[in-house]
């Protein structure tokens, strides 16, 4: 187990939690008023507070929580001494601490130095291409939602901070890992460039029809939409006209081309939506999934709260909430893995007092600091 | 846009972090193939293990008549397994079969993402390999994985956009299900994936043991949402959409501008950047309302303010807007398209430029990080189909001339 200091961002703040998932331990240095993760809604239950942010309360699960004023030099010393027992430190560049003293005074320490330009993150997603692969045809381009992508910048982060970590483990010596969020948010559309580098065609947004080959998308049905996807196979196809028995699609052999798919792209999908509009969600999907054809109900993250596949997989974990009683908790992909549990985000502060007494401050010392407002 | 490479010192020109790390990669299309990628450049030596009787067949799915490059490697297909080994095995045939189990048994990773059930009956599960080579962290990757209801399911991308509620909260409220025009979720699972295969050769170093490593790819992509989703299971309702809206920022989306599908966004994010934009508009009578004066009552009058400032940009080129506002202090970003991206070295860093065939520059996905000891494998192309067929079975597992002859013979290296 390392001990990982968090003084990360929302773009990085994913690869923090991945490290407490693998059972790091991982201590979020937060100033002593809550940083911004702790104010972004969506919150839990009633309560609008530092406490009950859906972001802190999944990215902070598992770590512990040291309020610091870091612009205090007392402030700044504590983070010092923290640094000197820790194994890796992630922050945004330029380092909130002087880097040269303190890997000179430690040098089996990884820093992961974040190259952060996406704050206000709307602008940074429009630069990055994205924005333009995201909504509609024609319509207003939207974000993604949830904040995903900087789940995806964060996962980035956290490949090349457990790299580094490996060569530490290997060599006794820590590096700096230095990570681009601008590039990590490029290098999320490879196969749009691809297309662009060999045919000059720019991808453009294709809203919830014919996303990456010619059959795909998310069809209105009776009672909801419903997903399918069918590869660029003949065999997919032949499959799907076996269930779909449309004589008119039928009487089209060439159909079977995926080429011929797309160049009728619209038509095809057009019928489909017709037919399945006949048809129900559950039935649609347990169907095309007899016929080994890539379908899927589209869902809200409220139809998955209690999803049979992510319990039996011990994704979502029964807890005991001290405020919302019983509960079922994503763990994480990660933690899920190795059957692990992870605990409930740290109220703010919550370890402070634990965390100056591993570092030898003694109660005395531990007072002042309190009463100056330092931690 | 900063460039990591562009800062890396020259003294980054030590041993990889993955050096001597052997990789027997079965994956196909994209996230196996993804996380795989990651590793080579991380150093690893990927084998990836092909078959003529059954290609990967990335990159099949564009085909285009005018392509000039390399044909026997489509495009994406050297994007997504540059600088990776080649070896073709029936996997059909029992001696094939044979000298998998003998590869297995000496490499340190095996990644796969065939659905549930295909490698066992190739004999080739955890289970059967593990006795082999208890040191041997086996990866899989199916879109539910192995276990639980849905471990039979075939799932590709759009079906983890649908099944996770991504599509259900990109967009505004009453839009249909909107997804983004990428594999993303074949990129999430790739990096999960690969952030676990680190923390294993981690772990490894001090146990001594592999592991099985049984990924979700629907797992790697709902823990993204995981705040979503746990606002969902808390409260009982499904997340707010909020489009290009922010619960603090106001105004904040994306505007139509003058030209043909042009767009540009801003983001108002405190009063005084309201003034600019008030400013940058030529001070309209609209946008002295008490009303909009603060934040609350921008967030009320949110579609009021939208509608007004779209009647601006839509006179105006993105440029325009863009320039306008940023001058008047407003956060602001035109809407850029791929080609744009692409045709500015500052937004497309990480798309590095190499030849292949030589005198053929293609453009080839780079790392979004680096390290200033460890080095990283230099970005490279693709191998020929089977390349390095031969050469491996006789580095790996010592195979002798007379033994493979008899393997060519008896056609199972194809």
């Amino acid at each position: 187990m390392s001990r990982v200091i968090d003084l990360t961002g929302l773009s990085a703040i994913y690869a923090t939690r991945l490290l407490a998932e693998v059972g790091h331990d991982v201590i979020r240095v937060e100033p002593r008023s809550g940083d911004a993760i702790r104010r972004m809604g969506p919150y839990l239950g009633e309560k609008q507070d530092l406490e009950h942010g859906a972001f802190h309360q999944f990215l902070n699960a598992g770590k512990r929580s040291l309020t610091l004023d870091t612009s205090s030099p007392s402030g700044r010393r504590i983070l010092d001494d923290l640094l000197q027992t820790a194994d890796v430190v992630v922050a945004n560049s330029p380092m909130p601490f002087d880097e040269a003293a303190i890997t000179a005074a430690n040098p089996r320490l990884v820093v992961t130095s974040v190259v952060d330009d996406s704050d206000p993150d709307i602008c940074a997603y429009a630069r990055s291409g994205l924005l333009s692969l995201t909504g509609h045809p024609d319509e207003r381009p939207t974000l993604m939602g949830g904040r995903v992508y900087y789940a995806a910048t964060g996962a980035f982060i956290g490949v090349a901070t457990a790299a580094a970590l490996l060569v530490a483990q290997q060599t006794g010596m820590g590096q700096t890992a230095r990570v681009s969020v601008a590039e990590c948010l490029q290098a999320l559309f490879e196969q749009a460039m691809v297309t662009y580098a060999s045919t000059g065609k720019s991808t453009e947004r294709r809203g919830y029809r014919g996303a990456i080959s010619a059959v795909s998308g998310a069809f209105p049905c009776a009672d909801g939409y419903w997903m399918v996807s069918l590869s660029s196979s003949a065999d997919n196809w032949h499959r799907f006209m076996d269930w779909m028995q449309d004589p008119v699609l039928a009487a089209e052999p060439e159909l079977a081309d995926e080429a011929e798919r797309n160049a009728k792209r619209d038509y095809i999908l057009d019928r489909i939506a017709t037919w399945a509009g006949k048809h129900k969600k559950d039935e649609l999907v347990a169907e095309s999934q007899a016929r080994h054809i890539p379908s899927a109900p589209v869902t809200t993250p409220l139809d998955l709260a209690r999803d049979p596949q992510l319990i039996d997989r011990g994704f979502l974990q029964k807890v005991d909430h001290p405020e919302f009683g019983e509960t079922l908790f994503p763990v994480g992909a990660i933690a899920s893995l190795r059957g692990g549990k992870v605990a409930m985000a740290p109220s703010l502060g919550q370890h402070t007092i634990e965390i100056l007494e591993e570092l030898g401050y003694g109660p005395s010392d531990r007072r002042a600091l309190l009463e100056s407002g330092v931690v | 846009m900063t460039s990591v490479a562009s800062q890396a010192p020259a003294t980054a020109t030590g041993r990889t972090p993955l050096e001597g790390i052997r990789v027997l990669d079965f994956s196909h299309i994209l996230a196996g193939p993804f996380c795989t990628r990651m590793l080579a450049d991380l150093g690893a030596e990927v084998l990836k293990v092909e078959s003529s009787t059954r290609m990967d067949r990335t990159g099949v799915t564009r085909p285009d008549p005018n392509f000039k490059g390399r044909v026997d490697r489509p495009p994406s297909f050297v994007n997504t397994n540059r600088n990776k080994k080649s070896i073709t095995l029936n996997l059909k045939a029992e001696p094939a079969r044979e000298v998998t189990k003998r590869l297995a048994s000496v490499a340190d990773v095996i990644v796969e993402n065939f659905s549930a059930g295909v490698m066992g009956r190739l004999g080739l599960d955890y289970k059967d390999l593990e006795p082999l080579n208890p040191g041997l962290i086996y990866v899989s990757m199916a879109g539910y994985g192995h276990t639980g209801p849905r471990r039979d399911w075939t799932s590709m991308n759009m079906n983890l956009q649908a099944y996770t509620g991504l599509m259900m909260v990109t967009g505004a409220e009453g839009d249909p299900p909107t997804c983004i025009s990428s594999s993303w979720n074949d990129y999430i699972g790739g990096l999960h994936a690969t952030f676990g295969i680190l923390n294993a050769l981690t772990e490894r170093r001090v146990t001594g043991k592999g592991a099985n490593l049984d990924l979700a790819q629907f797992e790697a992509s709902v823990s993204t949402l995981g705040p979503m989703l746990l606002a969902s299971a808390i409260n009982g309702v499904p997340p707010a959409r909020l489009g290009n809206r922010s619960t603090d920022s106001a105004p904040q989306g994306c505007y139509r501008c003058a030209g043909k599908d042009d767009w540009c966004v801003l983001t108002v994010r405190n009063d005084d950047e309201w003034r600019g934009l008030v400013a940058a508009m030529g001070n309209p009578s609209w946008a002295s309302d008490e009303r909009f004066s603060d934040v609350t009552g921008r967030l009320r009058h949110h579609d009021e303010i939208d509608k007004n400032i779209e009647a601006w940009t839509s006179q105006l080129s993105n440029v325009e807007v863009e320039g306008r506002l940023r001058k008047a202090g407003v956060p602001a970003e035109r809407m850029r398209r791929i080609k744009d991206v692409m045709d500015d070295p500052a937004t497309s860093s990480v798309y590095k430029t190499i030849e292949d065939p030589p005198g053929h520059p293609i453009r080839i996905t780079g790392s979004p990080f680096d390290f200033s000891s460890s080095a990283l494998t230099p970005v490279g192309t693709a191998a020929v189909l089977g390349a390095d067929t031969h050469s491996t079975l006789r580095e790996w597992i010592g195979l002798s001339e007379d033994e493979l002859r008899s393997l060519d013979e008896q056609g199972v290296l194809v």
